[in-house]
């Protein structure tokens, strides 16, 4: 039966119900146990399944995701927690040389099934260093799944898939989302497919491709235009790493104009892969050059409100990007 | 707690050994095996016979051996960069170490990590990176794992003196530390980390120091010394097994060659090189095992005779082994 509850509580209840029902399934990283987490994502796990599966690590980021390498060769199921994005640094090796790599560099001898999640995402106050957004470092990189749930709903299933998927998975979850992104979530295990884009909105007139808090915002854009005649599909990337290319392509083909809203900065950000993807599979589709609405070129994200505000996309941004790609 | 052990002198007046001879021969032929698999790897590697690289082990023999020979088929094996030999001792099928040099389908990884880099799953050898310590932090979490299902299998961890400097050879001391993990880290000192000197690298005189930091035993031992690493590698490993948690163990020992096959080591002095290859561990403990009757010319010859045949028949395997196909590069990047 599904009831209606916010992102963080889906993930929570991910957790909780999978590591009932898999006790290879065990947790690790900084403030996630006895504190259940510093957004309370971990909230009661500890209680329930103790130190020997929720386990409060040392402060060192490296041998938090290493540990949970190592245990998931022994048959363990770990996901570790890097507490804000901005702290990945120290496991950047762990990440991209070891977890992406080891079923490669033996030739499937081992595998990582590890499900690494991340807080990202400003908009909250965070400042310069609890507030970035890091995927495309390793959306880069063949080997490791990136995915970013924007709802409730596949913020539950998505993690349950990753946790049950036989490759390493980055796991980003938007802190602006935690408590703003309510839905209806089954209160059974399901699973949502993790190499699959959604069609959020149908229209006819531009593609919207977006996701992460990002998706909200290009939703809220796309009913304001709606109101002037201008209807835009909405496709939620969800995963950034492999990217569903099928259903990208296919919305373009459709609408024939593309709009890219994400809160990354814009310098390589998934934009330059989306618009190269475009050029390559629906060059004769388009009717307008692929446009982007991103974060700026500036180290993610200032702090005084005013600065913050700079940063972030916004409905205002996406309707002004909008509004030209249509008038192209 | 850091301890020296020097003990050659003694052991060398002992009439009777209180090892057994399987146990003494066994060591030796495996340092034999590895010092000689080495050398052919990096002849091979001279004549062009395989692309890459080879990092040669010889003449830290005693400490890759006396720390790996006593494992069982469950413990597991971190090795480096440098320790090919490693699964060697191990276990793994000299033609698939072979297969491994030359990148071919044969080789257990199907041709994807250098030649040096060699894992062997079926032994719970990890395949390694080069990213220094990566290893050792992988193994720590190994441990972290076996230790959760209550097993007693242990981790070797191989690193070398550089690999100390690094903050992930601290994390790893550190986790295993405050959980009392199952690792022996064996740090073969051999005072060269590519080309810099341990002066350079470190203010410590005993890498085994650096365990004191992490509250957790560390040892220094003579590297060159196979029966000095065994005993504290078998007493370390032992505590291991019994929950009392990880060691350091220090072996202070040499890289006869370059850090790599292209690497002359010019940076080196002659007078320092030829020293230490005086303190070669294979005839130091050929003369202890001449010295208790369990070894002479004859069955020393024999010994390198059936080795030397052994490698032959693996050189001569992984030479018909074919290349993996090309569209091969695309496997196995997902599950």
């Amino acid at each position: 039966m599904a009831r209606t509850i916010t992102f963080i509580d889906a993930i929570n209840e991910a957790l909780h119900q999978e590591m009932e029902r898999d006790d290879r399934v065990c947790i690790l990283g900084e403030d996630l146990g006895m504190g259940g987490g510093v957004f309370k994502a971990t909230a009661g796990l500890y209680q329930k399944f103790g130190e020997d599966r929720v386990l409060d690590s040392p402060l060192a980021e490296g041998i938090i995701i290493a540990a949970a390498i190592g245990a998931s060769l022994v048959g363990y199921r770990p996901v570790p927690e890097i507490q804000f994005a901005d702290f990945i640094g120290d496991a950047v090796d762990p990440i991209l040389q070891q977890a992406a790599k080891l079923r490669y560099r033996s030739s499937g001898g081992f595998s990582c099934p590890i499900t690494i999640r991340v807080c990202w995402g400003g908009g909250t106050g965070g400042g310069l260093y609890h507030s970035q957004e890091n995927t495309v470092w390793f959306a880069h990189e063949p080997g490791i799944r990136v995915v970013a749930p924007s709802t409730a709903y596949d913020a539950k299933g998505m993690l349950i898939a990753s946790i049950r998927d036989e490759n390493p998975v980055l796991f980003f979850e938007h802190k602006k989302l935690y408590r703003t992104a309510k839905g209806e979530v089954p209160e059974e295990l399901y699973t949502v497919p993790l190499d699959q884009a959604s069609v959020r909105r149908e229209g006819r007139d531009m593609t919207i491709l977006t996701y992460g808090y990002a998706t909200t915002i290009a939703l809220e854009a796309a009913e304001e235009m709606a109101q002037r005649g201008v209807e835009a599909e909405v496709v939620d990337l969800r995963s950034l790493a492999p990217l569903d290319k099928k259903t990208i392509v296919a919305s373009v083909r459709k609408t024939n104009r593309c709009l890219i809203v994400h809160e990354d900065t814009k310098t390589l950000g998934m934009g330059a892969e989306l618009t190269a993807i475009l050029n390559e599979e629906a060059f004769d589709d388009l009717d307008a050059p692929v446009m982007r609405v991103t974060g700026p070129d500036i180290p993610p994200v200032p702090f005084s409100p005013p600065l913050e505000k700079f940063f972030m996309v916004d409905k205002d941004k996406v309707v002004a990007g909008m509004e030209k790609l249509a008038a192209y | 707690m850091a301890t020296k052990v020097g003990r050659a002198a003694a052991v060398a007046e002992a009439p009777t050994s209180r090892y057994s001879p399987e146990l003494l021969l066994g060591l030796y032929r495996m340092m034999v095996k590895c010092r000689m698999c080495d050398e052919k790897a990096r002849i091979l590697f001279r004549q062009g016979k395989y692309a890459g690289n080879f990092y040669s082990n010889v003449g830290q023999e005693a400490g890759e051996v006396g720390a790996g020979y006593s494992l069982r088929p469950d413990d597991w094996v971190a090795p480096s960069h440098r320790d090919w030999t490693a699964n060697i001792i191990k276990g793994a099928p000299l033609n698939l170490c072979f297969a491994q040099l030359y990148g071919k389908a044969d080789s257990p990884d199907r041709g994807k990590s250098t030649p040096a880099h060699m894992g062997y799953p079926p032994l719970s050898v990890i395949t390694p990176a080069s990213t220094i310590a990566a290893q050792l932090m992988i193994g720590t979490g190994v441990a972290w794992g076996l230790k959760r299902q209550g097993k007693d299998s242990v981790v070797v961890a191989y690193c070398g003196d550089g690999a100390t400097s690094i903050g992930w050879f601290h994390e790893a001391l550190n986790f295993a530390g405050v959980h009392r993990l199952a690792v022996l880290y064996v740090v073969q000192n051999n005072l060269w980390a590519e080309s810099v000197p341990l002066r350079l690298q470190t203010a410590l005189s005993d890498l085994s120091d650096r365990a004191k930091g992490h509250g957790i035993a560390g040892v220094s031992v003579d590297g060159n010394d196979i029966l000095a690493v065994y005993d504290a590698a078998t007493e370390a490993i032992a505590r291991a097994r019994e929950g009392q948690g990880p060691t350091v163990l220090e072996c202070k020992t040499y890289r006869w060659y370059g850090h790599s096959e292209i690497d002359p080591a010019k940076y080196r002095l002659k007078e320092e090189v030829e020293a230490w290859k005086k303190k070669d561990p294979i005839p130091r403990f050929e003369k202890y095992l001449a010295d208790h009757k369990l070894l002479n010319e004859t069955s020393k010859k024999q010994i390198r005779d059936e080795t030397s045949h052994e490698i032959d028949e693996a050189v001569e395997f992984a030479e018909n082994s074919p290349y993996p196909a090309p569209e091969e590069a695309l496997e196995h990047v997902w599950a």
